[in-house]
């Protein structure tokens, strides 16, 4: 039998799903089960792994719910990459699958594993629930209902896209600084916190920012761009990013934050080594606020190559590094430049 | 654990806000929300079209009296008629608390919320954040309620009410991560589990779980089910899946065609065309499948939604979400072939049988949403006026709730009774010899209630539909589950909505085969027109004694006579 044949289709993949396992019942470590199955044009690794459940192994665990890609169920990583199995076509994943005829379903990273292809989502409630991800709205409660706020188009666009996200949790399996630490607030967090923060219905959004400042916060994340590229909704999550950061530096001040701190670190970092060492990130002194808010993601989009940071001792200058610095410096001057033209 | 003072199984649009509204009303109670999926991926996120009121943004004439017109002749006159007014009076209210939360909505040029005509609807009423609305408002009360705190039990698998007497004890449910079966003693439970019609499983646009759980818990507990038989088809379903094409692909231009190519809307609205009313269309298409001018495949007929003609810039620009769901669902590119659709199961009408308060017949019971039946959809709800029936009557139950809690006892559960759901439940996982399978069933299920008891009815294929159903649920028995682990079993989890779904299936089709007339969504070949001398009323199911037993209640009229229902 066949995923669903469409004999007027072109024929169908033998192909063999990788299917990562794991009972803590029964199982002391995790490990894999091939399951081979016959896929035509138009399937999703949703309904493959519903047909390996229906005729093949019904103890195979993952999550959902709509199938439709909207309620944010089915995260997973196939073929290493974190996304929604219902609206991942098999074929498509073939096409660029490594080892051929092969896909490999496993977990999504950075949650505690549950069972087989389910991890916990608690943690990431969790940090909402700490980041006060909602509205806490300007309008007593008693008036409720009363009346609309009046909102402009503008203002709705700022937060229309981040209210796309469906909690999936595709970024935070992508996110290179939560595998460090665990306790980092989190790309769809931090994109929460800015759909609050930009909302003028919202009364709290200094509290939010003085906890998105502190230790774990938005000053943490290294602008890798993981989340973002791996987005499942094509949210431009680190305009988010962007946007808390230089709301903490005009609220906050300059100085004041262990973010500008952590912003310069960076940039000596890349200047160094053309690359960042993610895992000890030092903080250092202050300055140069503005050149990590003109200069920084381009700059980390030309450098993060490699997807994984690797621990310090391993972290080896960028090839080419010379060529880099100096365009490093001489883009740091010139952004410079422009910076006190645009100030006279 | 402690006793609640109310248990709110589902974390839906309707759950969620009776919640907030219970804990608005007393802060001193005891609160629990239970849901199978976490609250956010609730069916509510899938509604794209919006919500009704009637705010007068758009249409500066709109009254909340049109809306209730709307909605009663919309309901083919089967709505009581004090429900709407509630529905459709509070309805404005509930849509700027919303607002004043946080919701996104899409917004007018003066900054007011935005609104759109939705079918059935005399003004644009209908008030929307993109194609998300459902998402925006079910993401806002999940923030509202982790400010407030609410306590969740997320992943617990509700199982049945405890009864004792006229009353409930509490609720019974299975925590998916452990597998155990927990007591959950309380004064007060809400029910507010969704719709059923997931029944017809890849012939509906529902999500996996939408299996009526909370009607088939309310059901199993003697409470009475209202108006089963009235299932809402949507004309365009993929073939595959059952997943929704909007109305915007016919709006835009989009054709209808059958597999001679020929326009076949023509021949059943020359007017109207593709644009026709839901029923409508859904019966045109089902009768082009009907008498062979459909499309064959393994997956079952279909026939063509053709695009192609618009144009690759409009599709990418305008319909670009209709696009993607042909791609990933069907491996069709629209632009540059016709997506292959069919009718499909989209709404329940029917549900439990509550007053205007949420009320069922047990005390201390409530049920509201698509799970309840008050009824304000009578035999064919309008879009755009579910999303208002959960908020309103969601928010109405947790008031409700909150204020009669007091009056009750705290109920006790124990622990024999938990041993023996336990025992039922898990007892029969291996059964000996020849077994059944899970996946064989449901599918047999959902294709004879697409056949049967579908778009039309008639005398036979609905004793068939039921002989089916008996014998699917004789061979229930002996299904097998094939996950033996108490975390996450899935695999239970799914033979025990398969449960659900099979006792509910009946009530469905013993309804239909009652009804012997045509009114909204159900249509009777051999009764082709409305009966209001015999069947202005709705039909009560309720099991007695292991069978469905059938009764009626009158539908409570008001300031709109009967009147043919014709647009
Ligand atoms: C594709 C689609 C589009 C739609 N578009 C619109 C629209 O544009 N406008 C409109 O007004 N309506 C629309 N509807 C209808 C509307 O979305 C639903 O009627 C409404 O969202 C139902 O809300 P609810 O709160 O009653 O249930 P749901 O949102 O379905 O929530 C049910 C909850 O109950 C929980 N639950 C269920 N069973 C159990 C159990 N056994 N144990 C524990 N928890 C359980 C679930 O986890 C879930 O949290 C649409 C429906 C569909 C399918
Ligand atoms: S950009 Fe920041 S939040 Fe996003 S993945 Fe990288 S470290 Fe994580
Ligand atoms: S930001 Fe994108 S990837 Fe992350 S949870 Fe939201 S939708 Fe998923
Ligand atoms: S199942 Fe809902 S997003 Fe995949």
């Amino acid at each position: 039998m066949t995923v669903s044949t469409d004999q007027h289709k072109e024929g169908k993949k033998e192909v063999t799903f990788r299917v990562f396992r794991f009972n803590p019942q029964v199982d002391s470590k995790p490990y894999f089960d091939d399951y081979t199955i016959p896929v035509e044009r138009g399937v999703t690794v949703l309904r493959s792994l519903n047909y390996i459940k229906e005729h093949i192994d019904g103890s195979v665990s993952f999550r959902a719910f709509c199938q439709a890609g909207i309620c944010g169920s089915c995260g997973m990583r196939v073929n290493g990459l974190s996304q929604l199995a219902c609206t991942t076509q098999v074929w498509d994943v073939l096409a660029k699958s490594r080892e051929p005829g092969i896909i490999k379903v496993e977990p999504l990273r950075n949650l505690p594993l549950i069972k087989d292809l389910i991890v916990d989502m608690d943690p990431l409630v969790g940090k909402m629930v700490h980041y006060s991800n909602w509205i806490d709205s300007t309008m007593p409660e008693a008036q409720m209902g009363k009346k609309e706020f009046l909102i402009s188009e503008e203002e709705f666009l700022r937060y229309d896209k981040a209210t796309d996200c469906i909690l999936c949790a595709s970024c935070v399996s992508e996110c290179s600084i939560l595998r460090a630490n665990k306790e980092y607030v989190s790309p769809a967090v931090l994109l929460k916190s800015y759909r609050m923060s930009v909302d003028s219905r919202d009364s709290m959004h200094e509290t939010r920012l003085a906890e998105l400042v502190k230790d774990h916060g938005v000053w943490d994340c290294t602008h890798c761009y993981r989340c973002q590229e791996s987005c499942v909704k094509s949210i431009p999550i680190m305009d988010a990013i962007h946007g808390l950061r230089e709301d903490a530096i005009e609220s906050r001040g300059k100085n004041d934050t262990s973010g500008s701190k952590h912003a310069e670190a960076f940039m000596t970092d890349i200047e160094k080594k053309g690359k960042l060492v993610e895992a000890t990130l030092p903080i250092r002194t202050n300055g140069v606020v503005w050149t990590v808010q003109n200069l920084l993601p381009m700059a980390m989009k030309m450098i993060m190559k490699r997807r994984t940071p690797p621990p310090p001792p391993l972290v080896k200058s960028v090839k080419g590094i010379k060529i880099f610095r100096t365009m490093f410096r001489e883009m740091t001057e010139h952004v410079k430049q422009d910076h006190k033209s645009h100030k006279k | 654990m402690k006793p609640f003072d109310i248990v709110i199984v589902g974390g839906g649009g309707a759950g969620l806000y009776a919640a907030m509204e219970a804990m608005k009303t007393n802060p001193a109670l005891n609160i629990a929300v239970l849901s199978k999926v976490y609250p956010n991926r609730s069916h509510t996120s899938a509604a794209q079209g919006g919500a009704n009121a009637a705010l007068g943004n758009k249409a500066k004439d709109d009254t909340v009296e049109m809306h209730i017109f709307d909605t009663i002749k919309g309901s083919d006159y089967l709505a009581d008629q004090d429900a709407v007014d509630v529905l459709c009076s509070e309805a404005p209210k509930i849509i700027r608390e919303l607002e004043n939360m946080g919701t996104p909505w899409s917004r007018m040029e003066d900054n007011t919320i935005a609104q759109r005509p939705f079918g059935g609807a005399g003004r644009p009423r209908c008030c929307y954040c993109s194609d998300k609305t459902g998402h925006t408002i079910l993401q806002t009360l999940y923030e509202q309620c982790l400010k407030k705190g609410v306590i969740f039990f997320n992943e617990y698998f509700a199982l049945n009410l405890s009864v004792g007497g006229s009353r409930s004890n509490g609720l019974i449910a299975m925590n998916m991560k452990t597998g155990k079966v927990e007591a959950f003693p309380a004064k007060t439970v809400i029910l507010a589990t969704g719709g059923y019609a997931k029944m017809y499983w890849n012939r509906s646009s529902n999500a996996a779980g939408n299996t009526g759980d909370g009607q088939a818990i309310a059901y199993r507990a003697g409470i009475p089910l209202k108006d089963m038989e009235f299932v809402q088809f949507h004309p365009t379903g993929l073939r595959k899946s059952g997943l929704l094409v909007t109305e915007g692909a016919r709006g835009e231009g989009g054709y209808l065609l059958n597999k001679d190519g020929e326009r076949f809307m023509s021949r059943y609205a020359p007017e109207k065309m593709e644009l026709g009313p839901r029923d409508l269309v859904s019966r045109s298409l089902e009768t082009e499948i009907l008498q062979g001018r459909g499309f064959d495949s393994p997956a079952g007929k279909y026939l063509h939604l053709d695009l192609t003609h618009l144009g690759a810039d409009l599709i990418k620009s305008r319909l670009p979400q209709i696009r993607e769901m042909a791609m990933n669902f069907e491996g069709v590119d629209p632009i540059e072939e016709p997506i292959p659709v069919r009718p499909t199961a989209h709404y329940s009408m029917g549900g439990i049988d509550t007053d205007n308060q949420t009320r069922t017949v047990m005390e201390g019971v409530y049920a509201a949403g698509e799970c309840g039946c008050v009824s304000v959809h009578g035999a064919n709800r309008l879009g755009g006026n579910s999303l208002l029936d959960i908020l309103v009557f969601g928010r109405i139950a947790g008031r409700t709730a909150a204020e009669e809690a007091g009056k009750f006892t705290p109920g006790r559960i124990s622990e024999a009774e938990l041993a023996a759901q336990f025992e039922e439940i898990r007892g029969g996982m291996h059964p000996s010899g020849r077994y059944e399978r899970y996946g064989e069933l449901r599918e047999e299920l959902g294709q004879t209630l697409a056949l049967n008891v579908g778009i039309f009815r008639e005398s036979s294929l609905l004793q068939k539909g039921i002989s089916d159903i008996a014998e699917l649920k004789e061979r229930f028995k002996k299904v097998r589950i094939s996950d033996s682990s108490d975390v996450f079993n899935t695999n239970l989890m799914q033979v025990l909505e398969l449960k659900n779904m099979l006792d509910l299936a009946e009530t469905v089709a013993a309804g239909a085969y009652a009804r012997q007339e045509s009114r909204g969504s159900h249509t009777r070949i051999d009764f082709p027109v409305r009966d209001d001398a015999n069947w202005h009323k709705h039909t009560l199911a309720t099991l007695v004694k292991g069978n469905v037993t059938l009764g009626e209640k009158p539908v409570t009229m008001g300031r709109y006579e009967l009147q043919e229902r014709t647009y």
